[in-house]
């Protein structure tokens, strides 16, 4: 019965040609115009969001290797100092550093100028920089120091932000936030596979991302990402309207003169919500795959994230129509489609990625449907796995699962609160 | 086999229906008469369990409905007064729906659609979508609908408003024919009172939620024994006719129409010459002065004082 209720729900939206445009076409038109506003075009080889950085060596490194390595022979066997001569080249922070904003993956995103630090006030005034990196006198040589023996001195990068460039300014901020914690912390090292016995590594306190691992989210994957959440919710609301539709003109009724219980009729509306939500992001999701090259790494976890954000669409419709019912108006869906989902969209980071602006901001999100789906597809967009995603595909659950529960509290008796 | 005993239903403070009482035999057609706003649809959702009452019961074969819905809902075709139809789907989609939603399915699905499409007349238009189709199209599908499940007794909530005479006449002939051919027991709603004369075995008449008349159509005629009706027509109507008319101590109620003037009068009245004698005095040119058989809209007038159609 409730397999019969789905197949009508979908013939109703394949002759409701205008809703299908709305639901199909709106998304993939947005997915082209916001990429276009934002990137170079959707060559997706090439970051469309691409930052310029300037940067500002005050003193060889060289040099400064050189002179610690003379010191160093004053204080430690001289079998240990070759060994760190030999190894020197890898322990080189920022030999380490260039090589890594040089990889491939970096240049997509970052563009690096190499300074005199005379030029410094020229950049400084040049608006087209997202930020200017210094490396301050002895940084190099107190970063070797705080390897090998451990100091708690913490040498530190000067970064000067554009704020005028707040997406990128929050962009690069994060980049070099991560490489220096992993460089004070020493993963540094471990990961170059150095290890020296006279390195003492500290304690390595919460997850530290690698920066070769995480690959940058091209202009048009995000917003592929960010409009198909945000018009996944208003198939939440024509669900409704439907579901309303079907108790104005008495087609409900018919179904419960036919001995139907309304809990079939409520689990028909929360299927089809589901499966359409479901049905909805894979065209949307396959339309740029096959035109703009946008694909998950494993095909897997994305289909077991859509299937969890399909799930909290279908408590949503579900939840809609129920509040319909119950007030006897569609209200609650206008409210809702006019208001709510654009609020649930800004929030959740559709349009923009507000969560880089504050964490205040990305918790607010996660806690949206649609921002927990978002932060869950850019993850395993980044290459991250199902683990990296369990705190959203928890929260899409448990939301479904509300949504459902607060849903049959407010489905009336008999269909009919008069 | 059906009984409803002092049902009541209120909205607010407002009663709908007021300490309604009916009953409806097998086999037998019976109409509720009453203008829009009476309380008959009401008084149908109550019946056939879609709305519950404020108080009374309603039964079936002697088993409270209200409590246990099932086996009632299983025997009852119910044609809703608005069309409760998907307009977007084809009439055959349409019907296979509904028929599926009634445990109907493959061959016997197909047939039953089939006869449906037949005795509504419209195999050919089967693949059209509803919403391309006339008013009287969308009518008789509505019903169709509640047919697929060959039930026992149908319910029809003014199912020929708004629509053409040819439609309504089919609609008509269908409801007769299923009666005589089937036994098939029919509540039938409307505020057209030829209808109700043209179909029903017995009738009841509703206003602003109280029944205020019911019997066989003989019986609630008898009701105007003791007065008769007269119309006279005229080529143009003025005023001063109507005020004469009403301060005549022998008319007893005046209704107008654009040339037509209806009055009640005492059955052994003889008013003929003094109608004339009125109309020469006011200077109205009569057409005919016609004694008529009195018509339920006549009861209605009668016992309410007013038109059974605005
Ligand atoms: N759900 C409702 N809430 C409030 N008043 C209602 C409701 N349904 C019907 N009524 C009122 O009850 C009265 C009877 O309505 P109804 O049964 O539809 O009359 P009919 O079918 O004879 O035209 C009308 O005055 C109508 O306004
Ligand atoms: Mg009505």
């Amino acid at each position: 019965m409730i397999w019969h209720i789905i197949k009508k729900q979908g013939l109703l939206f394949w002759r409701n040609k205008q809703q299908l445009i709305l639901l199909i076409a709106l998304p993939i038109i947005l997915i082209a115009i916001l990429g276009a506003a934002l990137g170079s075009g959707f060559d997706n080889e090439s970051s469309p969001i691409k930052m310029k950085v300037a940067f500002i060596e005050q003193v060889e490194e060289q040099d400064q290797i050189e002179q610690f390595l003379t010191d160093l022979q004053e204080q430690v066997p001289s079998g240990v100092v070759d060994e760190i001569k030999s190894n020197i080249d890898m322990m080189a922070p920022i030999t380490n550093i260039k090589a890594v904003l040089e990889s491939e993956e970096v240049k997509e995103f970052l563009e690096i100028t190499y300074m005199d630090p005379s030029e410094k006030s020229v950049i400084v005034d040049d608006e087209s920089y997202t930020a200017i990196v210094e490396v301050p006198e002895g940084f190099s040589y107190d970063v070797l120091e705080s390897m090998v023996f451990n100091n708690v001195i913490s040498p530190t990068l000067l970064i000067t932000y554009n704020e005028e460039q707040q997406v990128g300014t929050s962009i690069v901020s994060s980049f070099f936030t991560q490489f220096q914690e992993q460089l004070t912390l020493g993963t540094f090292l471990g990961e170059k596979g150095i290890d020296l016995s006279a390195i003492d590594y500290q304690e390595v306190n919460g997850e530290v991302i690698s920066i070769n691992e995480q690959k940058p989210v091209s202009a048009s994957a995000y917003y592929t990402i960010g409009m198909t959440v945000m018009n996944v919710l208003f198939l939440a609301g024509a669900v409704g309207y439907y579901a309303y539709y079907e108790k104005e003109i008495n087609v409900f009724n018919r179904i419960i003169m036919a001995n139907i219980s309304r809990w079939v009729y409520f689990s028909g509306v929360l299927a089809s919500g589901t499966i359409f939500a479901f049905i909805q992001s894979l065209i949307i999701f396959g339309f740029s795959w096959l035109v703009y090259g946008i694909r998950f790494p494993d095909i897997l976890d994305f289909l077991v994230v859509t299937v969890a954000y399909s799930f909290a669409i279908g408590g949503l419709a579900v939840l809609l129509s129920a509040l319909n019912y119950r007030l006897n108006s569609e209200t609650i869906t206008n409210f809702f489609m006019n208001i709510i989902a654009t609020l649930l969209a800004v929030l959740g980071g559709s349009f923009y990625p507000i969560g880089d602006f504050s964490s205040l901001f990305q918790t607010l999100g996660n806690m949206t449907p649609n921002g927990a789906g978002l932060t869950a597809y850019l993850t395993l967009l980044r290459g991250e796995g199902i683990a990296g995603i369990s705190d959203n595909l928890m929260y899409l659950v448990i939301f479904a699962l509300m949504t459902v529960v607060v849903a049959a509290l407010c489905f009336p008796k008999r269909g009919v609160s008069a | 086999m059906i009984e409803l005993v002092d049902l009541t239903k209120k909205f607010k403070q407002m009663y709908a229906v007021k300490n309604l009482n009916m009953f409806i035999e097998r086999g037998e057609i019976v109409g509720l008469l009453g203008p829009n706003g009476a309380g008959k649809s009401t008084a149908i959702s109550m019946l056939s369990s879609l709305v519950e009452p404020t108080s009374g019961d309603v039964r079936f074969e002697n088993n409270s409905i209200l409590k246990k819905p099932a086996p009632f809902r299983k025997v009852v075709g119910m044609v809703p007064q608005n069309i409760a139809l998907y307009t977007d789907l084809t009439a055959e989609e349409n019907l296979l729906f509904f028929g599926r939603i009634y445990r109907l399915h493959g061959k016997e699905l197909e047939r039953k659609v089939d006869e449906v499409l037949e005795q509504i007349g419209l195999t050919d238009r089967r693949k059209d979508v509803v919403k391309k189709f006339s008013g009287g199209m969308q009518r008789r599908l509505n019903i169709g609908v509640a047919m697929l499940h060959d039930p026992e007794v149908l319910i029809m909530d003014e199912p020929t408003v708004g629509i053409d005479p040819q439609s309504r006449n089919y609609i008509l002939e269908t409801v007769k024919r299923l009666n005589e051919d089937r036994n098939m027991t029919v509540l039938y709603t409307s505020h057209y009172m030829e209808e109700v004369e043209f179909l029903c075995d017995r009738i009841y008449i509703m206003d602003k939620g109280n029944l205020i008349a019911s019997g066989t159509k003989d019986e609630i005629k008898q009701i105007l024994s003791s007065e008769k009706t007269i119309s006279i027509t005229m080529e143009r109507l003025n005023d001063e006719f109507v005020e004469v008319l009403k301060q005549n101590p022998q008319v007893n109620r005046v209704t107008t129409g654009e040339k037509e003037v209806t009055i009640l009068v005492p059955r052994d009245a003889n008013v003929f010459s003094e109608i004339i004698r009125l109309a020469e005095s006011t200077g109205i040119e009569l057409n005919s002065v016609d004694n008529k058989t009195p018509t339920l809209e006549d009861v209605f007038l009668h016992l309410t004082g007013r038109a059974l159609r605005d």
